[in-house]
């Protein structure tokens, strides 16, 4: 028993380094170096760095795809580098990609949701409930004999989570998940997500390169070449101007503009939120 | 988006939809090799009949069962004047240099264009009725002997399953990097045989990258999916053979019979 499961704590990285070698064993890039955080259960997280940063490359060490070259990583306080679990991982850790398209297996949505649970071996029945609760939750009911290819991107990416909740995952991963959406789609699948933290309390993992995904999240983490280099809440991490000019991140919107403002010689607090900014703004004399 | 009209699956909850698709397979099959031995016209209008009367049962409109011919009607015209040359039984109706038309070559040319169109709408009416799941399960099932022999039917039928979704996909691909192309002063058609080939480079490239990356990102959500955890995976739809599936079998029959007949001159009528 560890004792990470009585703090729920449901992740836990500890001094991971992974580098990408060839299939001769020649370094090619490094993937993740001397990574250590932990995450606790329901929260939401989100994972910012810029390309090629190893954001992507720490989800597939999450989901077992990978196993660290050195250091541990426990889900739910399971080994991922224990190759009998790795399934056990695979369906606690749901992993949402970036291009909708290229993550159904099925040309009709519900026969894509079965496809987890049927290769897990869940009953006829069980599988049966888990489509129906799992497109009520991101809301696309009524499509659930149609085919993925009419709907929306944002829909898509949608019926790609519930194909996902179908494993009943405790843990969703969204990596870059709404990188190819216009605002519509994209906020359709943050509001899912969302959701899906509040009301159903799944530990939520986005990675993103828009930083406004980021500014509702409770726990945000920096990296840069492989490395973890800033661990906080949203505001800890965007006013910090150093760590936010050595990652090369953006700034959400708010926050430029309250900088902006400040520097311009306007008495005005750091703000992440529109409605921080507005306040701030209001207070002006 | 271009309509793929070809094979695309057509919900209407109709008692054909219904249907086993191991059963609707077979007795396609079977339709398929009648059509293949028919040669009278009165067995065409038996099957033409036969046709229509499985579209309305399907509720699928009649006007896009006709659609689905518009995918193979190059080659329809291709192979008929092919045969129409190439057959110079009978009497000699029309000759000019070394084409010549006989009644023989008219008869062929006629025999073909109706079975590849009869073909092409019987398939095509079994993918409107069948969703490519339940159609590559069918084929699984029906593969089964062969797993005996450890042959990966499962496998087979995921990729066949992965297959037909993509199609749909990669097609509009397509559409788009011509677009692109075309906005860069590509010109697909004009000039010979050889430049147009040359011209079609320029997409097939970009079309075979993307489809690898694809591919590769699929790996990687099939296995997040869990694929291949256990072999004792389940079904969640299960194909169980009902009533209608018997009913749909005794009528085809006596249609295949009622064919043959009218095909062999059975009773007489001509
Ligand atoms: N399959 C691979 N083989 C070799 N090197 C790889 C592979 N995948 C990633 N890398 C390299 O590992 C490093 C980290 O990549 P990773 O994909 O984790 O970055 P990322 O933060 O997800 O970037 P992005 O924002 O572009 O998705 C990069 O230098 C990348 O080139
Ligand atoms: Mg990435």
């Amino acid at each position: 028993m560890e004792n990470s499961t009585a703090n729920n704590v449901v992740i836990k990285i500890d001094n991971v380094s992974y580098d990408y070698r060839s299939s001769s064993d020649e370094f090619i890039a490094r993937g993740v170096k001397n990574v250590s955080l932990s995450i606790g259960k329901g929260e939401f997280c989100v994972l910012l760095g810029r390309n090629g940063s190893g954001k992507s490359t720490l989800a597939k060490l999450l989901n077992g795809f990978i196993v660290p070259d050195s250091g541990t990583i426990t889900v739910n306080g399971i080994d991922t580098s224990v190759d009998e679990s790795i399934y056990e991982i695979r369906s606690k850790v749901g992993m949402v990609f970036q291009n909708p398209d290229n993550q159904m297996v099925a040309s009709i949505i519900e026969d894509d949701l079965a496809f987890g649970p049927e290769n897990l071996g869940i009953p006829r029945d069980e599988i049966e409930k888990r489509i129906t609760w799992a497109l009520e939750t991101v809301g696309m009911s009524e499509h659930r004999k149609r085919s993925p290819n009419k709907l929306s991107g944002g829909q898509k990416q949608r019926v790609a989570i519930a194909s996902v909740l179908s494993m009943l995952p405790e843990i969703l991963i969204l990596d870059e998940s709404t990188a190819m959406l216009d605002p519509k789609g994209r906020a359709e699948v943050m509001e899912t997500a969302m959701r899906l933290n509040k009301e159903k309390g799944m530990t939520v993992i986005l990675i993103t390169h828009y930083m406004d995904e980021a500014v509702g999240a409770d726990k945000v983490f920096v990296l840069s070449e492989g490395e973890l280099i800033g661990e906080g809440t949203p505001r800890e991490i965007f006013s910090n101007v150093e760590l936010v000019k050595r990652a090369y991140l953006e700034l959400p919107v708010a926050s430029k503009i309250s900088l902006e403002l400040k520097e311009s010689g306007y008495d005005i607090p750091f703000a992440l939120t529109d409605e921080e900014l507005a306040e701030g703004i209001c207070k002006l004399k | 988006m271009r309509e793929v009209s070809f094979g695309q699956y057509y919900p209407s909850g109709s008692k054909v939809h219904a249907l086993d698709a191991r059963v609707k397979l077979l007795l396609t099959i079977a339709f398929i090799v009648m059509v293949f031995l028919v040669k009278s016209l009165y067995a065409y209008i038996a099957v033409a009949a036969f046709i229509l009367l499985v579209t309305l049962v399907s509720r699928v409109p009649v006007l896009k069962v006709l659609k689905s011919i518009k995918a193979i009607i190059f080659i329809v015209i291709i192979m008929s004047l092919i045969n129409l040359f190439a057959n110079a039984e009978g009497k000699v109706l029309w000759s000019w240099w070394i084409l010549t038309i006989s009644e023989g070559g008219i008869i062929t040319a006629i025999n073909l264009a109706l079975r590849l169109i009869f073909l092409v709408m019987g398939t095509s009416l079994l993918t409107y009725t069948t969703t490519p799941m339940e159609l590559t399960d069918g084929m699984e099932s029906l593969m089964y002997p062969l797993k005996l022999i450890k042959v990966p039917t499962h496998d087979i039928a995921i990729i066949m399953s992965i297959a037909l979704r993509f199609i749909p996909i990669l097609m509009e691909e397509v559409d788009k990097i011509m677009m692109a192309q075309k906005a860069r002063g590509a010109c697909f058609d004009r000039g010979g045989v050889l430049k147009r080939a040359k011209a079609l480079l320029p997409v097939l490239i970009p079309l075979f990258v993307s489809a690898f990356r694809r591919a590769d990102e699929l790996a990687l959500a099939l296995d997040a999916r869990c694929y291949n955890a256990t072999p004792n995976r389940t079904k969640y739809k299960q194909a169980k053979l009902g009533w209608g599936d018997l009913v749909a079998t005794l009528v085809t029959g006596v249609f295949i019979t009622l064919v043959v007949a009218v095909n062999n001159n059975f009773w007489g009528l001509y």
